[in-house]
């Protein structure tokens, strides 16, 4: 027994200012809260060539002060308004954001504006983010199990053109090679108002929203882009392989990427649900074949970055297997998985119910997203990125339905092209008490 | 004729924050809370802004219970109940959920075990149906057993190389000692000890509705959603006693260093705690303001000084950590490591300005509006409101605490915070676990008090 489905509507207003900044205001009462958010389209894939790890660091220089907010006044504000505040590197954008209680949208966008204006920082700030981040990839990293599994070891293995293949993290030596200069010219370069989106979303009138933005951003002048890095790869003609050692925990690990479709084909789209197909939780093919049928892995998950992606990406399966199965078994028992979705295809009933899921999943991830610590989250991120990438925010109410109407043919046929040996890449995280090298 | 609105273009650029506006008033949905016949307390809570419900029943027993006969029983049962019923075997249920637009979570910490579901609300019968299943016909099966039992056999050993696990392992052991709250995690040899028929008897003790709490938040009317669930929840009746309080463990005295030595390690994870209260003691409020001015929040003392200014670690804090029969507070930094001592330093020397010094009145108040505000933003989301619902009904706190929760912290002064710092900040006996390579830290960490010394698996080593 069911009742009919409800459509969600969210509500979009978008403009663009004379300096080429986008704004979009999404308005939902329900709460008094605001969350907002200022994306660059500027990510790790991008940054300089030879200095791995810049875009990282340089987010955490935004942080460090600007005109009229010396260093920690920005975060002191936020969170002495009641908010909440972070930013990430991605593949393809750095976003900033925050959470704040609604009646301090406006001084939120001021501190954006300020930063986005003027990046005011110091040889000293260099050297204590520099510190700072090497803690953070030996916490995230260096100093855990499987740290960095797969994100950081496979697109060396699975890419050959630099900007995908290269460690998003930072080599240290790249990292100590960061001047001020460095920081200033990258700023310069990508933080122009015209190669960003600003989002806000929440308790607002997106017609006040959009004149506090106004008045303070639009005065930020543009600059011109630099032609966007060439993240192309050459045609892939055989299987990748690559081993790296696991110091620390005691069970072998495997990852297998494919390359995917382009975004905004009729593949890309097959593809999100083919993931879904396979990855989707203990009813996804991998797990139960894997996990609960032959149990020859101890976990089992996977995912496809498609939605917040402008350029090559894989979908990418973990796998963590039993040490008395050899990796080789165990990718044979996976290729199965694959083989018989490419021989057999998919029934309609299994097809339907993932469709339900996907959606169900894609209504929390606009909700929450990133663990719902910060309101509408995900609601933020996917806007973001459909402006960027896309030119057309209101694909967050349309994206649904090209999802939600793959047919089972291309579902098998995407399993075909795309999830062939010639396609894919194949790490392995070698335990060193099981044959790892020191 | 005059113009009384400035022209745009006279607009010159602001060089100082603007105010904030005048605060919008902010409304926690109204809860519905009935206790039905047999004994099972039920609260709803209207969230509609997405289609989907989320739903979690607490039994108000976890592995406390079972610390001293068979650690992390509780979690290993939780585990196993979603992979059978009498009707459904463990394939039917994840294809149920995944037909309900649902994911399932079930689990078990010190003082509860949790079913949880978040879907699509159109399903909303179906989904309390499976809850219902899962909660009165597990099966147990032996096959799905022995399966995860293996599973949580590796999962353990990888616990053992996590420097975070092994920090919070060693200082429940040293603040709680005989107390179950001593024991977070079994041992590899205590989980092949497992046998089915504990789980089963483990179930059929604690998975009972007389003294536990169903929780449903989402797009639904509370009407319709209480008829639901009168007629899935109400034909349910078993036995229950309720579970006994633990001796208090005694307070630590003087600082103690405990190390645990993992070879080669790059990073120190350091720990430091001591005992402290519960939420339903009255300093619990004055306990969390001080936190958020110590290290718990971007902009709290520890993270400008061993963050921001000296440039140690990347994600250090302090936390109060409310468990249902006691408390305690900790300090954690990962830290590179020849800063080890000098960490330890900055953390105890922010202790005692906290327990010495009055708080000025600009950072009191910054501390004040972060608290209230972040915690109300639970109310945004499904997920939010279900964790501040779960914290006032399993602590039992009062009816208004949502309500009023802003206004009390707001009343806070400079001298409620010395109070609650001198109280729990407790600097002079507090314990100090370090996680790293011992040739690297022992000689630094040992400035702060007598050392032990243990291995990853908790054996104590010369």
């Amino acid at each position: 027994m069911s009742l009919a489905p409800r459509k969600l509507h969210i509500a979009v207003e978008h403009t663009t200012l004379a300096n080429g900044l986008r704004l979009v205001a999404s308005p939902d009462r329900s709460a008094p809260f605001v969350t907002v958010g200022v994306y660059y389209q500027i990510g790790f894939r991008l940054e300089p060539l030879g200095r791995s790890g810049f875009a990282h660091l340089f987010e955490h220089m935004m942080f460090q002060g600007s005109e009229n907010a010396a260093k920690m006044e920005h975060i002191r504000l936020v969170n002495s308004s009641g908010g909440l505040l972070n930013g990430t590197t991605n593949y393809d954008i750095t976003n900033y954001f925050e959470s704040v209680p609604s009646n301090a949208l406006e001084r939120v966008l001021w501190l954006e504006a300020d930063r986005m204006r003027a990046l005011k920082v110091d040889e000293e700030n260099l050297r204590n983010q520099r510190d700072v981040v090497k803690e953070e990839v030996r916490v995230n990293v260096l100093n855990q199990p499987y740290g960095g599994f797969p994100w950081l070891d496979l697109p060396p293995i699975a890419f050959r053109n630099w900007p995908n293949a290269h460690n998003f993290y930072g080599d240290f030596a790249d990292l100590d090679a960061a001047t001020l200069a460095d920081v200033q010219q990258f700023f310069r370069t990508y933080y122009a108002p015209n190669n960003a989106v600003l989002l806000m979303l929440g308790d607002l009138e997106p017609a006040e929203a959009f004149g506090f933005a106004r008045r303070y951003f639009e005065d930020i002048p543009a600059q011109p882009l630099p032609p966007r890095a060439d993240v192309t790869e050459p045609p892939q003609t055989e299987e990748r392989h690559g081993e790296v050692t696991e110091k620390l925990g005691p069970l072998p690990a495997i990852a297998i990427g494919y390359t995917m479709p382009e975004r905004e084909t009729a593949d890309w789209y097959a593809a999100a649900i083919v993931d879904r197909v396979l990855h989707g939780g203990r009813a996804g093919r991998v797990y139960r074949k894997l996990v609960l049928e032959e149990q020859i892995a101890v976990d089992v998950d996977g995912n496809a970055d498609l939605l917040d992606t402008n350029g090559p990406t894989q979908m990418v399966t973990r796998i963590f297997h039993k040490p008395e199965f050899t990796s080789e078994g165990t990718v044979a028992v996976f290729d199965e998985v694959i083989e018989e979705l490419q021989h057999r295809g998919i029934a309609q009933d299994e097809l339907e119910d993932v469709k339900v899921k996907f959606r169900s999943d894609y209504y929390s991830m606009l909700e929450g997203g990133m663990g719902s610590y910060m309101p509408r989250f995900g609601l933020m991120h996917y806007l973001a990125c459909f402006t960027l990438f896309d030119g057309d925010p209101n694909r967050i109410n349309t994206i649904l339905d090209h999802f939600l109407s793959v047919t089972p043919e291309r579902i098998q046929s995407v399993a075909k092209t795309y999830l062939v040996r010639d396609n894919r890449a194949v790490l392995k995280r070698r335990p060193l008490g099981l044959g790892g090298v020191q | 004729m005059t113009s009384l609105g400035a022209p745009a273009t006279s607009f010159s650029r602001r060089t100082t924050p603007p105010a904030l506006a005048p605060e919008r008033p902010l409304t926690w949905p109204k809860r519905t809370a009935v206790t039905l016949e047999n004994g099972l307390e039920v609260v709803l809570a209207e969230s509609r802004a997405f289609p989907k419900i989320s739903a979690q029943l607490y039994f108000r027993s976890g592995n406390a219970i079972v610390a001293h006969s068979a650690p992390g029983l509780a979690e290993m049962t939780a585990t196993v109940v979603r992979t059978g019923t009498t009707s459904r075997p463990s394939r039917q249920i994840e294809e149920d959920l995944r037909r309900m637009g649902a994911g399932l979570g079930s689990s078990s910490g010190a003082d509860s075990s949790v079913i949880s579901v978040s879907g699509l609300a159109e399903f909303s019968s179906p989904i309390l149906e499976l809850i219902a299943d899962l909660a009165r016909n597990a099966s147990f099966p032996e096959g799905e057993f022995e399966r995860e039992r293996r599973q949580r056999f590796e999962e353990v050993k990888i616990e053992r190389t996590t420097p975070a696990f092994l920090a919070n392992e060693r200082l429940r052991q040293v603040l709680f000692g005989e107390h179950p709250y001593a024991v977070i995690a079994p041992s590899e040899e205590q989980v092949a000890a497992f046998r089915r028929e504990q789980l089963v008897e483990f179930y059929r003790k604690h998975y009972v509705p007389a003294g536990s709490l169903l929780l449903v938040v989402g797009d639904f009317s509370i009407e319709a959603m209480l008829e639901q669930i009168k007629r899935v929840f109400g034909g349910w009746a078993a036995p229950h006693s309720r579970p006994p309080a633990s001796p208090a463990p005694p307070r630590p005295s003087g600082r103690h260093v405990h190390l645990v030595h993992l070879p080669g390690t790059v990073q120190t994870q350091v720990l430091v705690g001591n005992l402290a209260i519960t939420r339903r003691d009255h300093d619990w409020y004055r306990l969390t303001l001080a936190n958020a001015i110590y290290g718990g929040a971007f902009h709290s003392r520890l993270v400008l000084n061993i963050r921001e200014q000296k440039g140690y670690t990347y994600s250090p804090g302090s936390s109060v950590n409310a468990l249902r029969q006691h408390g305690y507070f900790t300090v954690r930094a990962a830290v590179r490591n020849d800063v080890v001592a000098a960490t330890l330093t900055e953390i105890f020397y922010e202790m005692d300005r906290m327990r010495a010094l009055r708080v000025a009145p600009d950072e009191l108040d910054s501390a004040r509006q972060y608290l209230a505000g972040v915690f109300s933003l639970g109310v945004a989301t499904q997920n939010g409101l279900l964790g501040q619902l779960s914290t006032v009904y399993l602590d039992e706190l009062p009816g208004d605490y949502l309500e009023t929760y802003r206004e009390r912290i707001r009343a806070l002064t400079a001298d409620d915070l010395i109070a609650a710092a001198r109280r729990h900040f407790d600097s002079a006996n507090a314990q100090i676990i370090v996680v790293g390579d011992r040739a690297q830290i022992r000689d630094q960490a040992a400035l702060f008090g007598p050392v032990s010394e243990y291995d990853s698996r908790g054996n104590v080593i010369a």
